[in-house]
């Protein structure tokens, strides 16, 4: 590995590393983000993400008008109603896990038994995906918006930073007020908990370090994917060989601080996907253990109710597939294209809420029934 | 309210998914409502969920109720009761 690789992915495992930590302590979910909006009418975790998405805003407008990283990132395309589709599945899938992709990673790390079968749930959607991919890619021509443009400052078109700047000037004085009366605090928390408005900006800052380091936002799903290529090439190697959405590589831009090419896809390859998302993962995870060894709070416990067992890995199993028709994970959508206000993470975010809600629909009607629930609980 | 008439019912709810553990923490606050109003009972939920200890107490206080947090071992505490 050259010096500026083993950079780049030493830089994300410690990104990670914080990431994973900041998470552990907020408890800062995004499944519950929305899950809770439509469930409880509880609005303190999305006004905290709405404080890190205005946040990111400003850092990555200061970003790509110093050219630390190109404008739009890479991967980014023109919209296609499959964003909105991808969305919609994800925001069920999340739901149902009870975490996203990321943060499934920090439970994970901490020791939780259903982040791991979300996990394996997560695997195995991907697999899924990449069987039918031949079909879903002529699918997918049908469904893209010919707007000639990628993020909305292109479709106006002005400059990005107008863009940025107008966002910013018009919610900042909202955000303000929340942070004034209290609406981004709470007032019980657990041993060394982080407040949802400190947690976000922190997380805002990981964020963009990561996308300095990485060149691109943080993402994981295609490692995901990459697993379940892994584990298709140990079974059958012909049959690998024989897809085609496992040769693609449609990863391929030249990182600005470095000048390296960094060139990757979903197949079982340590390639440029593989270091810019592998050591963000472990990291993650690392993160979400050393802040529970450190709290006393590491524990596997495995008497998750049969039903909810059920739940987490058919919601993983949903946002692995969907990311891929996203494509895409909420983290890449809400903390890298909402911020350049791209337009296909506008359609993935407005599908996210159509899913959380319909997830929670699901939720409360297959999955926490009160008859059912009532056997969880001890008495 | 003396300690020693009030009626402690626990419910183990660890190892599950988020939203259910305040769920049948919910559930359990509106079936007990009367001997909670009246002091005779409280309710203690064992949970390992971080989230909890949060939302927990949130909803009980915005219902009238009194909530404490406490840390035992590897995970949380939640009495909800009435206020003295």
């Amino acid at each position: 590995m050259r010096g500026a690789e083993t950079a780049i992915a030493f830089a994300q495992l410690l990104i990670g590393g914080g990431i994973g930590f900041v998470m552990h302590r907020a408890d800062f979910c995004f499944a519950g983000t929305f899950r809770d909006l439509f469930l409880l009418q509880r609005r303190t975790m999305i006004r905290a993400l709405l404080l890190l998405v205005v946040a990111l805003t400003g850092l990555q407008a200061f970003g790509y008008l110093l050219g630390l990283f190109a404008y739009p990132f890479p991967l980014f395309g023109p919209p296609s109603l499959a964003n909105l589709l991808g969305g919609i599945m994800f925001g069920v899938g999340m739901v149902l896990a009870g975490g996203c992709v990321v943060g499934t990673l920090y439970r994970l790390g901490a020791g939780s038994f259903l982040a791991m079968v979300t996990v394996a749930g997560l695997v195995g959607g991907s697999l899924i995906y990449a069987e039918v991919d031949r079909w879903w890619a002529k699918a997918v021509v049908a469904l893209k918006l010919d707007v000639g443009a990628i993020t909305l400052a292109q479709l106006l078109p002005v400059a990005p930073w107008v863009v940025a700047g107008g966002a910013i000037l018009l919610l900042a004085p909202l955000l303000v007020a929340w942070g004034r009366n209290g609406s981004m605090s709470v007032a019980h928390g657990p041993e060394g908990y982080i407040q949802p408005w400190l947690a976000a900006l922190l997380l805002a800052g990981l964020i963009f370090l990561s996308t300095l380091a990485a060149g691109l936002p943080p993402g994981v799903t295609t490692t995901y994917t990459k697993m379940g290529g892994y584990l298709l090439q140990a079974v059958s190697s012909p049959h690998l060989a024989a897809i085609p959405f496992f040769q693609r590589e449609p990863l391929n831009f030249t990182h600005a601080l470095s000048g390296l090419a960094i060139v990757g896809g979903a197949g079982p390859r340590l390639d440029g996907i593989a270091l810019v998302q592998f050591p963000l993962m472990v990291g993650i995870v690392a993160g979400g253990s050393v802040s529970a060894w450190r709290l006393g709070e590491f524990r596997f416990y495995l008497r998750a109710p049969q039903r909810q067992v059920v739940s987490a890995l058919v919601g993983g199993t949903v946002m692995g597939f969907a990311s891929r028709i996203a494509p895409g994970c909420n983290i890449w959508h809400i903390a890298g294209g909402l911020p350049i206000l791209s337009l296909q993470s506008i359609l993935f975010v407005v599908g996210l809420f159509s899913g959380a809600w319909l997830g929670t629909r699901l939720l409360l009607g297959l999955v926490l029934r009160p008859d059912r629930s009532s056997q969880a609980g001890k008495e | 309210m003396d300690e020693e008439k009030t009626d402690l019912r626990m419910f183990d709810i660890r190892g599950q998914i988020c939203p259910s553990t305040l769920l049948v923490a919910l559930r359990e606050i509106n079936r007990h409502r009367a001997a909670l109003r009246d002091g005779s009972m409280a309710l203690l939920f064992i949970t390992d969920n971080r989230d909890s200890t949060v939302t927990i107490p949130e909803a009980a206080e915005n219902m009238g109720y009194r909530a404490e947090v406490r840390k035992v071992g590897h995970h949380y505490e939640v009495e909800i009761g009435n206020h003295p």
